[in-house]
């Protein structure tokens, strides 16, 4: 009895832990994408929700451009936005600057997980 | 000899930053309530080449061009980055000098936002009930969960997930640039979004290409019945349609039929169902009234009108 507690309590302070040490005030629905990113030899991608919600609606891209809305579920390359699809839809140059911008999408730090943050509004298994 | 000289230096310097701050918290009130609103965007974290708040090396060499100067640049605007007036155009004159004075007196006096924030609360709570109180960083530490007013919608390089070595994550808009003229909400990103569609104030495309294309929206409410006390659910086709094709939610979250589907908090809270976006990118679970916003009848009435 005596020592499960304990453990329970190691483990409740490890998680503490893991939240103080790393403080995340990410805005609230921003996605970091790194399914490839870092194998490849990249910074993770972010997509931050907020800024293309005042500019499109959330169906052009998750009815249009096949963004399924799940965290994780998409495996975007960059030969497919090169080729016009996913963000290479509207970041071509013409709707929006062109893939050569790296270092605007390959933000993140190295190492984050891919899904959805933004702090402890964010729940559920965003994550794939 | 030597330490004399130095004491009465020392003295100087000490009733010098006396004299500097102390003037500089009567008119402080107005000038840190409009760094707090406009100018903490860029100055906080020294976005884009700006003089980060508190920094006397950043400020120092500024400073000296003389105070007309600096209530020039802040007004007029300046080369690399800085809108005239930081983009707040409609305030007077009289108030980005006071958020000029607040700024180069933190600076001097190498004063922290935090502990400047600090002496002011008390009287500005006692004095005016109104200008929106600031909440005290320092008391909320105790909940992890509750960010204080100065951590919400950080600028990318201080949010913890945008590696501020990348050149690129500099050049990111504040969100604070946008969230200022937006309506305010208590959670989410603290932007009505809806309100802000429904006035006008944002603008997004429905159509990939075509500005001009505007959404078919459906006006028909749905009401699910809820258990317990908790006022019943009142879903609205219309705030939805207005962002979202059909096709996003059915048939594969929701089958589009009355009764065929099972919605709890639990499975929204796992992130499905409404959580799909409730708690992602649409406002979370912990806004319970804006869905749960239809008051039950206290007795039964037969043939109870559906909203």
């Amino acid at each position: 009895m005596m020592p499960s507690g304990l453990r329970r309590i190691g483990i409740a302070l490890a998680c503490i832990g893991s939240f103080l040490t790393t403080p995340v005030f990410a805005e609230y629905a921003d996605v970091v994408l790194n399914r490839m990113a870092e194998k490849e030899g990249m910074r993770p991608v972010i997509f931050p929700h907020w800024f293309h919600r005042i500019r499109f609606r959330c169906k052009v891209c998750h009815a249009e451009l096949g963004f399924k809305m799940r965290a994780g579920s998409n495996l975007v390359t960059m030969g497919d936005i090169i080729d016009g699809k996913f963000c290479g839809a509207c970041h071509n140059g013409n709707i929006a600057w062109a893939p050569e911008n790296c270092d605007l999408c390959h933000s993140g730090k190295p190492g984050l997980p891919p899904g959805i943050f933004g702090g402890h509004d964010t729940n559920g298994p965003g994550r794939w | 000899m030597m330490t004399r000289r130095f004491s009465t230096l020392a003295a100087c310097l000490l009733l010098s930053a006396t004299a500097l701050t102390s003037p500089s918290f009567a008119q402080n009130d107005a000038g840190k309530a409009v760094y707090d609103k406009v100018c903490v965007a860029c100055h906080s974290a020294g976005i884009a080449g700006a003089p980060k708040f508190g920094d006397a090396k950043d400020w120092e060499p500024r400073i000296k061009t003389g105070m007309n100067a600096l209530y020039e640049s802040a007004l007029k605007g300046k080369a690399p980055a800085m809108p005239a007036k930081g983009g707040a155009t409609d305030l007077p004159d009289a108030d980005i000098k006071a958020a000029v004075d607040y700024m180069v007196a933190a600076a001097k006096g190498g004063a922290k936002p935090a502990a400047a924030a600090a002496p002011q609360a008390a009287p500005a709570a006692a004095a005016a009930p109104a200008p929106a109180p600031q909440a005290n960083p320092a008391a909320l530490n105790f909940n992890r969960l509750l960010k204080p007013a100065s951590k919400r919608n950080p600028p990318p390089p201080e949010d913890g997930i945008h590696d501020p070595e990348n050149d690129g994550t500099h050049a990111l808009q504040p969100p604070l640039t946008v969230f200022q003229s937006l309506p305010r909400s208590n959670a989410g990103n603290r932007v009505d979004w809806v309100k802000a569609l429904d006035t006008n104030q944002i603008g997004p495309r429905w159509d990939r290409t075509d500005p001009t294309a505007a959404p078919v929206v459906m006006d028909l409410n749905i009401v699910r019945e809820v258990k317990g006390s908790m006022p019943d659910v009142v879903y609205p086709h219309k705030q939805h349609t207005a962002w979202l094709d059909c096709s996003n939610c059915h048939p594969q979250i929701f089958i589009p039929q009355k009764g065929a589907n099972q919605i709890s908090m639990a499975a929204i809270l796992l992130g499905q169902k409404c959580g799909v976006c409730h708690g992602k990118v649409a406002f979370p679970v912990s806004e319970c009234r804006i869905c749960h916003s239809k008051k039950k009848n206290v007795m039964p009435v037969k043939n109870a009108q559906a909203n």
